[in-house]
């Protein structure tokens, strides 16, 4: 490949980072995809789509990796299932520890459209497992999506750990007790003729 | 998108009243049942049933085979369920917990017995980790063999953990949550494993296990037991094997002596005694379903309440799936301030319908005892009586948990495929639709087996407030059975609220 040739292939190139993804980006499956993760430079922690009663929601968490005493934020965006139209409706966005005791609900905020996506900003004071709510009405049903959302970082040991953990404790436990027992035992009989 | 079932057509919950009808007056009008009947001699048709079943359990390898494929399986759905998908329709170990184990168990009692505790994971798991033996007896001093807590030496502790499992169950959503079932399945085995380590025998199934004890009292309805052949033979035995086991086999891991067996509360079906009788006299019978519960039993204060709570609970758990459930537990979030999962609401609910059915029963057993005049006071006719909700608990929680099976067993094939739901998403409404539309068994098929079940229920209940409580019959008198009413009443009003609860449709689990 000679030196002008190269030049070519580099301004195709630049060409087609340049023009074409300025008409897809804003569309990708019809959903605004570039303004969800507009203001932030790091992937979402969380991504998840799913559908609940007539609508179809998308739910994302930024950064990456929230920590405590960060700022951080989730979008929402919602489409009608049957017409395509993006839902218009105040949103309250509410968390609570996801825990089998959580204690209440504390409401976040409550967000109206902006660029058909609803921001909602949070900084946690401590690292957890929180489910964060988000709730609307539509058509006069009300709607209720719960979405995990984790604060630093992951538990170093899980339930496995534990229960492996429990069981050898347990195992090991037994086999000294038996041991003692029957050194115990053999010392009895060595000092009884 | 929540789904829901159709409920139990009109016609066939009007035909179930009809019968429940003529079965509350054959109550009233029966004498009082003989209750002693001597025993029968195996016809041909026991011996060969006897002898297929000896085939699959004179040898330890079926069961020792059958126990190795169910742990390997609950193994998979701990590993689905700690890193599979969170989505639970995709999940193994929401999809084969819930809505395959939880609802089939049940209904294999029916046929089986308490079959299911003989390849229970739980203990297969916490026996091979602790004796170190596949199946053969293990090292005594494998384990500590301390005596299990006397206080607690009742089906107390399995109730307190059957409640327990229960509010996780559906005031918490553990069935939800892949996660979470893969947690409890942990927590199970770790119990197991401890109190094996710990305690002589199996202290774990005697007296903590709440799915073994459930399977157990179920089982004295099921038409198959493990009973000695021959009663003579027993009672000549002065060497118990099946209680003190061999060199080789394990003795009853919960204290049974084959011989002097009435009950199948506490029966594991391991097996053990099967392998060490010396005479082959224990073996696998058939027997007529829900003999044991009106005849055989004993009536102990603890086993009551068992029964009672379980009946409780059973329709609690319908309860919870009607779609007006939602609504009555906003209302009392409100009026408590309660928030969040509503836990509050859901366990003052749950202790409700515990409560309202004790409430119930008690009443009508004090009505029978006024009726009595004092001949059988109200403490030892309430353990008698108790026998009364073990086949209206069974009916309803299996015409219940058919619905489930039928319906929402449909399209659990693909998770087979992908046990930890790898790039999967969640069910659109389009799947959701189709698997509701496509059961198992056809509408109407389900909707008979409903309301045969309810019919066999009552018919029990009955059947066993005549052998259990025969003060209550007066042969002489028109309606020999009137001083039954109460408990007649109250066998009528739990069946009847149970099949206004099938009636309704109900919300699909996943």
């Amino acid at each position: 490949m000679n030196r002008r040739t190269g030049l070519v292939v580099c301004a195709f190139v630049l060409a087609l980072f340049v023009g074409a993804p300025s008409v897809l980006a804003h569309h990708v499956l019809g959903r605004p995809a570039y303004s969800l993760g507009a203001d932030s430079n790091t992937p979402p922690s969380l991504q998840v789509e799913t559908q609940i009663g007539s609508y179809l929601v998308t739910y994302m968490a930024f950064p990456a990796f929230p920590k405590p005493n960060e700022a951080g934020r989730v979008n929402l965006y919602a489409t009608h299932l049957d017409s395509g139209e993006v839902l218009r409706a105040a949103v309250t966005f509410v968390v609570r520890d996801d825990r089998w005791f959580a204690g209440k609900e504390e409401i976040l905020g409550v967000q109206q459209i902006d660029d058909n996506v609803y921001r909602q900003g949070f900084e946690f004071k401590q690292t957890g497992d929180y489910i964060v709510s988000a709730l609307f009405e539509a058509g006069g049903e009300p709607y209720r999506i719960d979405f995990p959302l984790r604060i630093g970082d992951p538990r170093p040991i899980g339930p496995l750990g534990l229960a492996v953990g429990a069981v050898v404790v347990v195992l090991v436990g037994v086999n000294v007790v038996q041991r003692k027992r029957r050194w115990r035992l053999q010392a009895e009989r060595k000092v009884s003729p | 998108m929540i789904m829901q079932h159709p409920g139990l057509p009109d016609a066939w919950a009007l035909l179930v009243l009809l019968a429940m009808g003529v079965i509350t007056l054959w109550g009233l009008a029966r004498s009082p049942a003989q209750t002693a009947r001597a025993p029968k001699t195996p016809g041909p048709m026991q011996e060969l049933f006897s002898i297929l079943t000896r085939i699959g359990t004179a040898s330890p390898w079926p069961q020792l085979i059958a126990r190795a494929m169910v742990a390997a399986l609950f193994l998979l759905v701990i590993a689905a369920g700690l890193y599979g998908t969170p989505v639970p329709e995709r999940n193994l170990a929401t999809t084969l917990t819930w809505s395959l184990w939880w609802a089939g168990l049940i209904v294999s009692i029916f046929f089986l017995g308490s079959a299911w505790c003989g390849i229970c994971p739980w203990d297969s798991l916490a026996q091979w980790l602790v004796r170190r033996r596949l199946w053969r007896r293990g090292r005594a001093d494998r384990s500590l063999n301390l005596r299990f807590p006397a206080a607690l030496q009742s089906v107390w502790p399995a109730l307190a953990l059957f409640v327990g499992l229960t509010w996780l169950e559906l005031g918490v959503g553990i069935t939800r949550s892949p996660y979470a079932t893969a947690g409890v399945a942990l927590l199970m085995v770790v119990l197991a494993t401890g109190s094996l380590a710990l305690f002589e025998r199996k202290a774990f199934c005697r007296y903590l296990c709440p799915v073994g004890r459930t399977v157990g009292f179920y089982s004295q309805l099921a038409p198959v037991a493990l009973r000695p052949a021959r009663a003579e033979v027993c009672a000549e035995c002065q060497t118990l094997e099946c209680y003190h086991g061999t060199s080789e086999v394990e003795p009853c891991p919960t204290r049974l002596v084959m011989g002097r067996l009435t009950e199948n509360t506490y029966c594991t079906s391991c097996g053990s005694c099967v392998r060490s009788c010396p005479h082959h006299n224990v073996r696998w019978t058939a027997r007529l379903p829900g003999a044991e519960a009106w005849q055989q039993a004993r009536p102990h204060g603890d086993e009551g309440w068992f029964m009672l709570v379980l009946l409780a609970l059973t329709t609690f758990h319908g309860l919870t799936m009607m779609p007006f459930w939602e609504v009555w537990m906003a209302q009392l979030a409100r009026l408590l301030g309660d928030s969040g999962q509503l836990l509050r609401s859901f366990s003052l609910g749950m202790l409700g319908t515990i409560g309202i059915t004790v409430v119930l029963f008690a009443s009508a057993v004090w009505g029978s005892a006024r009726l009595l005049r004092g001949s059988l006071p109200y403490a030892r006719l309430f353990p008698r009586l108790a026998f009364t909700a073990l086949p209206l608990a069974f009916a309803y929680h299996l015409a219940h948990n058919l619905n489930h099976l039928v319906r929402e067993g449909a399209g659990l094939g693909a998770v087979w495929l992908n046990p930890f739901g790898r790039d999967t998403l969640p069910p659109g409404m389009e799947e959701l639709h189709l698997r509701h539309m496509n059961p198992l068994l056809s509408e109407s098929w389900l909707a008979a087996l409903q309301a045969g079940l309810m019919v066999f229920g009552f018919f029990l209940a009955v059947q066993v407030l005549r052998h259990r409580a025969p003060e209550l019959y007066r042969a002489t008198a028109v309606l020999p059975g009137w001083r039954a009413a109460p408990m007649l009443a109250f066998a009528a009003g739990v069946s009847g609220f149970d099949l206004w609860l099938l009636m309704q449709p109900m919300t699909m689990r996943l």
